[in-house]
């Protein structure tokens, strides 16, 4: 018997749907370039407001949105191959996307607040490095675009997949959140979200971007750093 | 007829060794008109796009004259075959299939072109927005023609 089960809570679908907006306008402006090189760099800053976000509410969140929960391990894996992993959340293989794909935006976004393009964009803290470094990471961030290309289209494979061979569809629970699931599944139904815990993360989260972004702050960080160096 | 072709190449080939130089010449000319453009084009960003308050017509007409300059300066003359690999002020970043990407190369250049005499048209006028929207159409068309034919670092 299947019932209807809560897997993914509020924020957590929130964040994937922003997530997925601001990529595609970040990928979209950065292959235009000229003034809506601009909104590269605010929706780059949302990205990063995202991930930092994501990774808290990974820590306090609600269960299926915990990273322990769902990490990969090789015996988590290993049951998923012989067909004999159960589970309401991310499965084994599904999780190792999903962190590909978050240590890759990271690494787009890193990358990305040193950049500079020799024609008018420097990242935030572009000016905390030297330029030869700023060029390097500047092109790993391109070649970066397309390992993320990849990582998304493999993702909507994946949804067309588990749609049309195991008729199963993704879409639906990651916007109301509910799934049908074995009632066997059943306990493992999450409990409503902290208001507490979901401010304290979206607090941390648009502090860490101001942050990068002000100047101060840059410049307070670039001198420390040299300081340590020398 | 034959010869005479021969001694035409061959003459053609002197002129332009003698207007662009050398490869290492070619190559260190277009590094140091390109890091000139960007002095300017930082300007024109700093004062039109990032702080507005502190838009400076003179200046900003002085680095649309240069860019402007720069551009039509027939910069497609500084890549002769060979300018693709070897070193000027820092090794070339020209990729080795830019000589068989003419045509889209020409249509970038002569965009820039445009897209550059516009901008200095329009700092004269001192109207910052306008020098803020056509900056942004130049930026584009740098853009395209570093995402063609400029390897990355």
């Amino acid at each position: 018997m299947k019932v209807k089960l809560k897997i993914w809570d509020w924020p957590l679908r929130l964040f994937h749907w922003l997530l997925v907006l601001a990529v595609l306008g970040a990928y979209v402006t950065g292959k235009l370039g000229g003034l809506l090189t601009e909104w590269h760099s605010r929706l780059g800053g949302l990205v990063l407001g995202l991930l930092i976000f994501r990774f808290i509410w990974g820590v306090i969140g609600t269960t299926h949105a915990r990273f322990l929960n769902f990490f990969p391990s090789f015996s988590r894996l290993a049951a998923y191959f012989k067909g004999g992993w159960q589970g309401a959340g991310h499965n084994p293989l599904g999780a190792l996307a999903i962190i590909a794909k978050l240590t890759v935006l990271l690494l787009l976004v890193g990358t990305g607040l040193f950049a500079n393009d020799d024609i008018g964009f420097e990242g935030p803290l572009f000016h905390g490095v030297n330029k030869d470094l700023s060029d390097k990471l500047s092109g790993w961030h391109s070649w970066l675009v397309n390992l993320m290309l990849g990582l998304v289209v493999l993702h909507v494979s994946a949804i067309i997949f588990y749609q049309w061979v195991k008729k199963t569809n993704l879409v639906l629970p990651m916007l109301t959140g509910n799934k049908q699931l074995p009632d066997t599944l059943a306990a493992n139904s999450i409990g409503p979200v902290s208001p507490l815990r979901f401010v304290v993360a979206l607090l941390v989260s648009t502090f860490v971007v101001w942050g990068v972004w002000s100047v101060e702050l840059a410049d307070y960080l670039t001198s420390l750093i040299s300081k340590v160096m020398t | 007829m034959r010869l005479r072709c021969a001694l035409g190449l061959i003459l053609a080939t002197l002129t332009t060794v003698a207007t662009a130089g050398s490869v290492e010449d070619q190559i260190r000319f277009r590094q140091s008109a390109y890091s000139f453009m960007g002095w300017n084009t930082a300007k024109i960003k700093n004062q039109a796009v990032d702080h507005p308050e502190s838009y400076n017509k003179d200046q900003i007409i002085a680095a649309a004259n240069a860019i402007a300059a720069v551009a039509n300066s027939s910069l497609l003359d500084l890549y002769a075959p060979g300018t693709d690999q070897g070193t000027g002020w820092k090794p070339s970043h020209l990729k080795a299939d830019y000589f068989q990407k003419q045509d889209e190369v020409k249509e970038i250049n002569a965009k820039f072109i445009k897209e550059a005499n516009e901008l200095q048209a329009v700092a004269a006028t001192g109207d910052a927005a306008a020098v803020k929207t056509q900056f942004g159409k130049l930026g584009a068309a740098c853009k395209s023609c570093h995402d063609l034919i400029r390897v990355r670092d």
